[in-house]
């Protein structure tokens, strides 16, 4: 990326860090897309909701948070990333690949016999993913025991967690949640993509996990909400967390399932669908349109506070 | 006899030895401690021992993590729970992802008698062997658990450790060393092989004795890799006697009798074999032992398959 690129994790500002952001929102589009040509190509039915929302979230992770080496993915320094909710990971392909963990000529054969691209994430088979998950609710314990494990060494590295808020329904969710907070555990920091539905539809009255920001302050955790599409609004939501002492944090960043592509955005529920020709092409009609509009500058001040 | 010496003291002394020798072995407990023995190590290696308490789902995920981070975590609870409440957890962050968790699973079989069924634990060797990648021992006293607790720490990979609450004497000869997938032969013999596993060692070579005593030459032998259980372990002593029976503190579906008979099926046919254990139902609260004999694991029961099985042959 540029030579406009800030030092990792600072908090981005429109006045100084528009030209990065620029970067990282065609990136996001590039992730889309990829994503897109992934499910399409292979005929494999994806989440797209549920791929779309956390584009932003996994980008900034991947382009100016986390402190990783792409040639070097098992350096014992870096920051752990774990994917929690497993099923998002079509788009955590697509930023590792982005990012240089691994060819994306892997894509040719996604989810296929032989593929280092399984269908949930598999630490043994992809560069850079840190954690097999795919059953829902146990990334976070997984993560609460790297992060153990650094205060142990009195390391320096953090370790970041993805929740889903369906699968904030998980009650190991909130054991693991009680041990980070009994452990103080101030080197990880988890962000749950709060996009208010789960595979089945609107969580609303049905299994609703509010009031979230309750629960997680009872639980002892330092809690910051973002809008999770906005990369200046994440990163200052992200720097805040990460400086907290004596307890974890958790971003809550609000989402739309299915974010950038209309007709997905308005799915009425499982979005886990195989993309028609049509489809497939409204789809990069829009991510056209949004790439074109990022580049002529013409989408700043339209980001979609919540 | 030799010096009885509990099983669980002896592993809550080696897991202080290996503490000590090598400091990425760290102790997770779910509010066991005092029940796990586990208490030592916190005071010989402060800040390496976390009581997570009652959360027992967490106790694969945050070692999975841990052992992802370098550490070589020990979890402990009892069997029931350390397998069967996080089956799923142990399946997908340990097994799956390969990471190097070693489980402890305590007061295993009917070792809780009297805390009744929801504290038994019957099932837990069937649900761990049929996991990928996963290595099940269970040591027959305390010396082989001193010896598995040693070599686990230096194995890489996921282990589980059957514990049964026993005071037992040493079963093995003069210079024995535990190696993992060989099964260890206690006492020779030629008309039938009596296949055990845990403190039950001990009731096979009693009842070898007392066979012995009515002119029937019974082989011992002690099975504590449960998996894997490679075939010529078994198929050796299979071929040396006429037929045989296996002794364990377990479902007969899916423990040692199942892993026996799988390979007796294939490799050994003609060769009858009995499999004694709990047959296929939910307990009832006593006494251990008391258990143990009601359910058909006395030793007249043993002395009663093995007359009916030389009958045949």
């Amino acid at each position: 990326m540029t030579e406009n690129r800030p030092p990792l994790k600072t908090p981005l500002v429109p006045e100084r860090d528009q030209a990065f952001v620029r970067e990282l929102k065609l990136k996001a589009v590039m992730v889309r897309k990829q994503i897109v040509e992934m499910g399409h190509h292979s005929r494999i039915r994806l989440h797209y909701g549920a791929l779309m929302g956390m584009v932003e979230m996994v980008t900034l992770l991947y382009f100016h948070w986390l402190n990783v080496r792409p040639d070097d993915p098992n350096w014992p320094e870096r920051d752990r990333f774990v994917l929690s909710k497993g099923h998002g990971v079509p788009s955590l392909y697509a930023v590792l690949a982005e990012r240089g963990f691994f060819s994306k000529k892997h894509f040719d054969n996604f989810r296929r016999f032989g593929s280092i691209l399984q269908g949930h994430p598999d630490r043994l088979k992809t560069p850079g993913i840190e954690a097999s998950s795919g059953s829902l609710g146990q990334g976070l314990g997984v993560a609460c025991g790297m992060a153990l494990a650094a205060k142990l060494d009195g390391a320096s590295w953090r370790t970041y967690c993805l929740v889903g808020d369906g699968e904030c329904n998980e009650g190991s969710i909130w054991e693991a949640a009680m041990i980070a907070g009994n452990q103080h555990l101030d080197h990880l920091v988890v962000l749950v993509d709060r996009n208010r539905k789960s595979s089945y539809g609107p969580m609303a009255g049905r299994n609703d996990i509010e009031p979230l920001v309750d629960k997680w302050r009872a639980f002892g955790w330092a809690v910051f909400e973002a809008d999770g599409h906005d990369f200046y609004d994440l990163s200052q939501a992200m720097a805040r967390a990460d400086v907290v002492e004596g307890r974890p944090s958790v971003v809550i960043c609000h989402t739309i399932k299915g974010k950038g592509i209309p007709f997905v955005e308005n799915y009425p529920a499982k979005p886990n669908i195989l993309l028609t020709e049509e489809q497939y092409r409204e789809c990069l009609d829009v991510l056209n349109r949004t790439e074109e509009a990022i580049r002529s500058g013409r989408d700043e001040g339209h980001h979609d506070r919540l | 006899m030799a010096e009885m010496k509990d099983i669980t003291t002896a592993y809550s002394e080696a897991l202080v030895e290996i503490g000590l020798a090598d400091p990425r072995v760290v102790v997770l407990d779910a509010d066991l401690p005092d029940s796990c023995k586990t208490e030592p190590f916190y005071k010989a290696c402060p800040g390496r021992a976390i009581d997570l308490g009652v959360a027992e789902q967490s106790l694969p995920t945050v070692a999975a993590g841990l052992a992802l981070a370098g550490k070589i975590p020990f979890y402990n609870t009892f069997a029931v729970f350390a397998v069967g409440r996080s089956f799923d957890m142990i399946r997908l962050s340990i097994a799956y992802a390969r990471a190097n968790v070693k489980i402890i699973g305590h007061a295993a079989g009917l070792s809780l008698g009297y805390a009744g069924p929801s504290h038994h634990a019957l099932e837990d060797v069937a649900m761990m062997r049929a996991l990928p990648n996963v290595v099940v021992l269970q040591p027959a006293d305390a010396e082989e658990c001193r010896q598995m607790v040693w070599w686990m720490k230096d194995y890489v990979g996921p282990v589980y450790l059957r514990l049964m609450r026993a005071t037992v004497p040493n079963v093995h000869a003069e210079g024995w060393r535990f190696e993992v997938g060989k099964t260890e032969l206690l006492r020779e013999g030629s008309d039938v092989t009596l296949y055990s596993t845990g403190d039950l060692c001990v009731n096979a070579l009693r009842v070898a004795e007392m066979l012995a005593g009515e002119g029937i030459s019974a082989r011992v032998v002690n099975v504590s890799t449960l998996k894997p259980l490679p075939p010529e372990e078994i198929i050796r002593h299979a071929e040396l006697t006429r037929c045989g029976v296996t002794l364990e503190d377990h479902n007969i579906i899916g423990g040692l009798g199942s892993a026996v008979a799988e390979i007796y099926a294939e490799f050994a046919p003609g060769k009858p074999l009995r499999r004694l254990g709990i047959r296929d139902m939910f307990t009832e609260s006593d006494d251990c032992e008391v258990l143990r004999d009601h359910y058909g694991l006395a030793d007249a029961d043993v002395v009663a398959a093995v007359h009916s099985l030389l009958d045949k042959t």
